[in-house]
């Protein structure tokens, strides 16, 4: 029973990332009718960014060895930087990697590519910078807050419960504005139909702008929660996550926010189940169920289904 | 990243090479390499002759290379000869094992996988990498994540493998060429300019784009096996999402319109991180600038079709609207 609902609240954590990231590529889809493949890259570099705000330092194999910042900002405050540092360098992707194509109407597909040549400039400046090997956070990063809670006999690893509780929350949060805030509203319009928004007086371009940054805030935060509550492996472990992030969105259904957050769900606690002596098969566990469930729903689980218009 | 250890490992081989190598300026591995780049970037092309987004090259591309690694490493009786050499019929009798069996995957899947359209394709290939990506390095027989080391050699150096990537490569686009001119290839370029009205019109879609899938497979496979032996060491990590993305860079890049771009994409991709070595780490991030930037520099790629049309129609597909 213990185990169980640790295996349970460890699935629903990592699922609670999953979303988060599969939550950014749907804003981004859902405006834009296109992946951003950088979202990985911002979740590296949140994950490096809460790192040095806490005051962390660059290992001797980094660009700068021994150097960090002047500040050591408390846990919360750190990641709250850190997303909005992966927001503004969002926006910055947007500009180089999908505004030029947008305005010469280029194909769709080309922003596949540039947006994964950002993110590989973005992740390989990390490595320059950090070094390739991993960081781990310092011991007490959550000052305050004791390393094992006991629940109903079993004990659990409260960075886990504290990572499902942000990521519960700021789903919640993204959801009441998307659906209940001016802002939000304009955002679902220019999803729905860029044109009438435009001649309803939405500025579509700001709202693009807008969906970019919230979901690098989004990627940044997932970065900077594992790299607490697990570690930081190296520059390319964000790239892993986006992996993951991209089979959930198209799980929940390509631009739909209860298919990511169900998707999210479903994939933390399938991969949870796996038992340890199939571990190597965990990381093909999410492309299986994404490749069946494609099969049998071209348009994911809760996507709309698709009419042909001649 | 993957490519890096591929030219690591090439740049040992080579480094090894020179002393027989009568001209110390050509260097025979990288051309191997930038030609193998132009196979896969043809690979990455023939689907998308048919308007169809395969990401899944690498996972053929890595089915074949782990055929001929298990087979050459394992299979006592095809590396039987006199000189201590491994004979060159049972090299290329892996490569084209390694195409047949690509291209039966590639028949199996093809038939679930193609009734994807656009952006659902191309992540369903990408799962299919990662799926055939862990499947090999759960593998007992593949040697897990240090993979299989000493693929025994046909050739005495790298130079010997410039004839058959380049026979295969000249193959691979005499048949992209002849396909213009065939009623599969037309079909393809149908479906890539309308697939409702080519189905209207009669065209056997589903057939006509699992042809061009397993065309595609067919030569990732025997791609996959020339690599295995060229690298000498293989891995499950050959065939990984990276992967994906640089030899779909291949055809963007160079243009998609004609198997000239994926080519010229190919080769000239392949050999930029080896022509960046002299600046060090900064290499990586200039890689990635140019394909940042490449696309909106060059939008149609470097092959365009206005290109195309100036030097005589030359490698052109079928006019489109």
């Amino acid at each position: 029973m213990d185990v169980l609902l640790q295996t349970l609240l460890n699935g629903a954590a990592a699922g609670g990332v999953y979303a988060l990231v599969a939550l950014g590529y749907t804003l981004v889809f859902s405006v834009l009718g296109v992946i951003n493949f950088a979202q990985g890259a911002l979740f590296s570099l949140g994950g490096y960014l809460t790192y040095l705000l806490m005051g962390g330092h660059i290992s001797v194999s980094g660009g700068l060895p021994g150097w960090g910042l002047p500040i050591a900002l408390p846990f919360a405050a750190a990641l709250l930087l850190a997303a909005a540092g992966a927001a503004l360098l969002s926006l910055l992707v947007e500009r180089l990697a999908f505004a030029p194509l947008r305005r010469r109407n280029a194909e769709p597909l080309l922003s596949l590519i540039t947006s994964l040549g950002a993110g590989l400039v973005l992740v390989n400046l990390l490595q320059l910078l950090m070094g390739a090997e991993g960081y781990a956070f310092p011991a007490g990063s959550l000052a305050g807050l004791p390393a094992v809670v006991s629940l109903g006999g079993a004990r659990i690893r409260s960075v886990q419960v504290l990572l499902l509780l942000i990521c519960a929350a700021v789903v919640l949060l993204l959801t009441l504005w998307l659906e209940g805030s001016r802002g939000g509203r304009a955002l679902r319009a220019v999803a729905e139909d860029p044109t009438t928004a435009r001649l309803l007086g939405i500025d579509s371009d700001a709202m693009v702008r807008l969906a970019f940054l919230l979901s690098g805030a989004l990627a940044g935060l997932g970065g900077g929660l594992v790299g607490v509550s697990v570690s930081l492996p190296g520059p390319y472990f964000g790239i892993g996550y986006g992996l993951k992030g991209l089979t959930v969105l198209v799980l929940g259904g390509l631009g739909s926010v209860p298919g990511a957050i169900a998707g999210g769900l479903l994939m933390g606690l399938a991969e949870a189940m796996v038992p340890s002596g199939a571990s190597g098969w965990r990381d093909a566990l999410a492309f299986a169920i994404l490749f069946v469930v494609l099969l049998l729903r071209p348009t994911g689980l809760l996507g709309r289904r698709l009419v042909e218009k001649v | 990243m993957d490519c890096r250890a591929v030219q690591r490992h090439a740049v040992q081989r080579h480094a090894s090479d020179s002393g027989r190598s009568t001209d110390a300026m050509i260097d025979h591995g990288l051309l191997v390499q930038m030609l193998i780049g132009a196979l896969l970037g043809i690979s990455v092309y023939l689907p998308l002759m048919a308007g169809q987004l395969s990401l899944a090259t690498p996972a053929f591309y890595a089915v074949g290379g782990t055929l001929a690694a298990l087979l050459s490493t394992r299979w006592a009786a095809l590396g039987a000869s006199a000189d201590g050499r491994f004979p060159l019929p049972s090299f290329l009798l892996e490569v084209l094992l390694g195409g047949v069996l690509a291209g039966l995957l590639a028949l199996l899947v093809g038939r679930l996988v193609l009734r994807l359209q656009g952006i659902y394709l191309a992540i369903a290939t990408i799962a299919l990498v990662e799926i055939v990506r862990v499947a090999i390095l759960n593998l007992p027989l593949a040697g897990g994540a240090i993979g299989i080391f000493a693929i025994p050699q046909p050739f005495a150096n790298a130079a010997g493998y410039l004839l058959p990537a380049l026979a295969l490569l000249a193959l691979a686009a005499w048949s992209c060429q002849r396909l213009e001119s065939m009623p599969l290839g037309r079909a393809m370029a149908a479906i890539r300019a309308d697939e409702l009205a080519a189905r209207c019109m009669g065209i056997d879609t589903t057939a006509t784009k699992l042809s061009a899938f397993v065309l595609s497979a067919v030569l990732a496979g025997s791609t996959g096996a020339l690599a295995a032996h060229f690298l000498n060491t293989w891995n499950a990590r050959q065939g990984s999402f990276d992967v994906s993305i640089t030899t779909l860079a291949f055809v963007i890049l160079g243009g998609s319109r004609s198997w000239l771009g994926p080519v010229m994409g190919g080769l000239l991709l392949t050999a930029l991180p080896e022509l960046l070595r002299p600046v060090g780490d900064v290499r990586l991030v200039l890689f990635g600038l140019v394909i940042l930037l490449g696309p909106v520099l060059f939008p149609q790629g470097l092959i365009t079709p206005a290109l195309l049309e100036r030097i005589g129609g030359f490698g052109r597909q079928e006019a489109q609207g």
